[in-house]
């Protein structure tokens, strides 16, 4: 059992906005004191840049830089950091194997395929990379649950396919895929499979050795990091063979006139100075989050959603998007009110203190799939708490009456 | 807090006098708001380079179907230069509610449309 209001109190945001109802953290969570203070803390005390000075301040940011990556790859379990590659987030992370690795991989008659609920940072690089090489990106339907089933990815396999890129959950239905059948199934086809981890890592233990994917691509705002850091986990054989896409400082092990040797991986792929401050908070959200459990946080989350589920239905006219049950969703429920616009309820929420999404969530294809207008999405995490669903509940069916 | 928006407004959304269409318009035009697949089809009756009637119909939220009613209360009666004039911050001085930034897309998707529905017009009678 998670102590909430313990918890609540770890979140600064909330002794500003004691009233505040906050169910958006699909788009981003908010901060403990701990993550914001490692921030500071880097900036006040260690403040200097890395892999370059010899002098002390230079080799502390250095060591602090080389943890937290060492950290990162311990909470993927990835066989070794130099797998982990900091990133600005999750689309940094997807664009960069787009070019770094799928442009040069992909040739003519190629296929890619991506799943109709995509976010469209795992949607447009593959596009556009399709659109340079010639190769053709083919969509896999998920079924009435939200999940890709083995019948349609195997359907959709050719010879031709080279990569399948795959969110581990969606940001819309919040359904988990089952990506260790997944990865079994698209490797003995002989493609390779990306999976866009932002949606899943707040909430899931990854284990990306156990679920064997390719990529793995995730940012630190949703899972209480700050904004602007991520990572991008590359199996070692895939990475050894990668060439860097963004040059500059840092990635070098020479430079010369006619040739220059590249620095090692992960390095290589990390030009310029990086987000050391944002790399160190990340591994301070990672501790905390270790700290509280992964898994009494997921078993929270199960609860608010099985209560919102079966609550849910009770408001008249609501229907959902998505059908899984409360045990395989991330943390969130889309939904929509037949004859009232998403936008106006949410601004009538909003009027309430309450912060709901509402729109397409960036993942238009899917709503085009399941011929949906915008709709209202309701996504918490470890500080929420079920009176947070009722009040959330309350206001639907109050707004439900004040449009109708 | 129960009411977020004016009693004559809300009286507009539940029966709006515009919505609707015309047989046979001067010009009609559809218009999509990307950000939330809201769209709206506007049709306008004119004569003498007057505009002697304006409906609209779609799927629209309550910023934009006020918004659209507004709109065409305003232009109904007027010559084509008058109701070219109207611009953004005019619509908005109408609606007369404070409005996000995003929302405020919502409420000038009608005005969009009636700016590219007399530039038809214009190319339609010349051409």
């Amino acid at each position: 059992m998670l102590n909430v209001q313990n918890i609540k109190n770890d979140f600064p945001i909330f002794k500003h906005y004691p009233e505040l109802v906050y169910l958006d953290n699909a788009a981003t969570s908010h901060k403990p004191q701990v993550v914001i203070d490692a921030l500071v803390d880097f900036y006040a005390r260690q403040n200097a840049n890395v892999h370059r000075g010899v002098y002390e301040l230079s080799e502390l940011a250095s060591q602090a830089y080389d943890l937290a990556r060492q950290k990162v790859a311990d909470f993927l379990v990835a066989r070794s950091n130099k797998e982990i590659i900091f990133t600005k987030g999750t689309t940094e992370a997807l664009n960069l194997i787009a070019q770094a690795y799928a442009q040069s991989n992909l040739s003519r008659g190629d296929e890619v395929l991506v799943a109709d609920f995509e976010h469209h940072s795992n949607f447009l690089p593959w596009q556009a990379v399709c659109q340079k090489t010639g190769a053709v990106l083919k969509l896999l339907q998920s079924n009435e649950l939200g999940l890709i089933t083995d019948e349609e990815l195997q359907s959709k396999l050719t010879t031709k396919t080279k990569i399948v890129a795959l969110a581990h959950a969606s940001n819309v239905l919040g359904t988990i895929n089952d990506l260790k059948k997944i990865a079994k199934t698209v490797h003995q086809s002989g493609a390779v499979l990306v999976v866009d981890g932002a949606q899943a890592i707040p909430h899931l233990s990854v284990n990306v050795q156990d679920l064997d994917c390719d990529f793995y691509a995730f940012s630190g705002h949703k899972m209480l990091a700050p904004m602007g850091i991520g990572a991008l986990y590359v199996k070692e054989e895939i990475l050894s063979e990668m060439q860097p896409y963004q040059l500059g400082g840092g990635m070098i092990e020479s430079v010369a006139l006619q040739e220059t040797i590249w620095a090692n991986y992960p390095e290589k792929f990390e030009a310029g100075t990086p987000n050391v401050a944002g790399a160190l908070a990340l591994a301070t959200a990672i501790d905390y989050l270790k700290q509280i459990s992964l898994e009494s946080i997921r078993k929270h989350e199960i609860k608010l959603s099985q209560y919102l589920l079966a609550t849910l239905k009770s408001i008249g006219k609501v229907k959902l998007l998505g059908e899984a049950p409360a045990e395989m969703r991330t943390g969130l429920v889309s939904f929509m009110v037949e004859g009232i616009h998403a936008h106006d309820l949410s601004d009538y929420l909003a009027k309430n203190n309450l912060a709901l999404r509402a729109g397409f969530h960036c993942a238009m294809p899917l709503h085009q799939s399941r011929q949906c207008g915008a709709t209202l999405r309701a996504s918490y995490y470890l500080y929420n708490t079920q009176e947070d669903l009722e009040i959330l509940l309350a206001n639907l069916a109050k707004a439900v009456s004040y449009y109708g | 807090m129960d009411e977020i928006y004016r009693s004559e407004l809300m009286e507009i959304y539940k029966d709006p006098i515009f919505r609707g269409q015309i047989d046979n318009p001067s010009v009609s035009l559809e218009k999509h708001n990307q950000f939330c697949g809201d769209h709206l089809q506007l049709f306008l009756q004119i004569e003498n380079k007057v505009i002697k009637d304006a409906k609209f119909s779609g799927e629209m939220c309550f910023v934009s179907l006020v918004g659209a009613d507004l709109l065409l209360a305003e232009i109904v009666g007027k010559t084509t230069t008058q109701a070219k004039k109207i611009d953004q911050t005019k619509l908005l001085e109408i609606i007369n509610l404070n409005l996000s930034t995003s929302r405020i897309a919502c409420a000038t998707l009608i005005l969009k449309a009636l700016h590219e529905a007399l530039d038809k017009y214009a190319r339609q009678s010349h051409g």
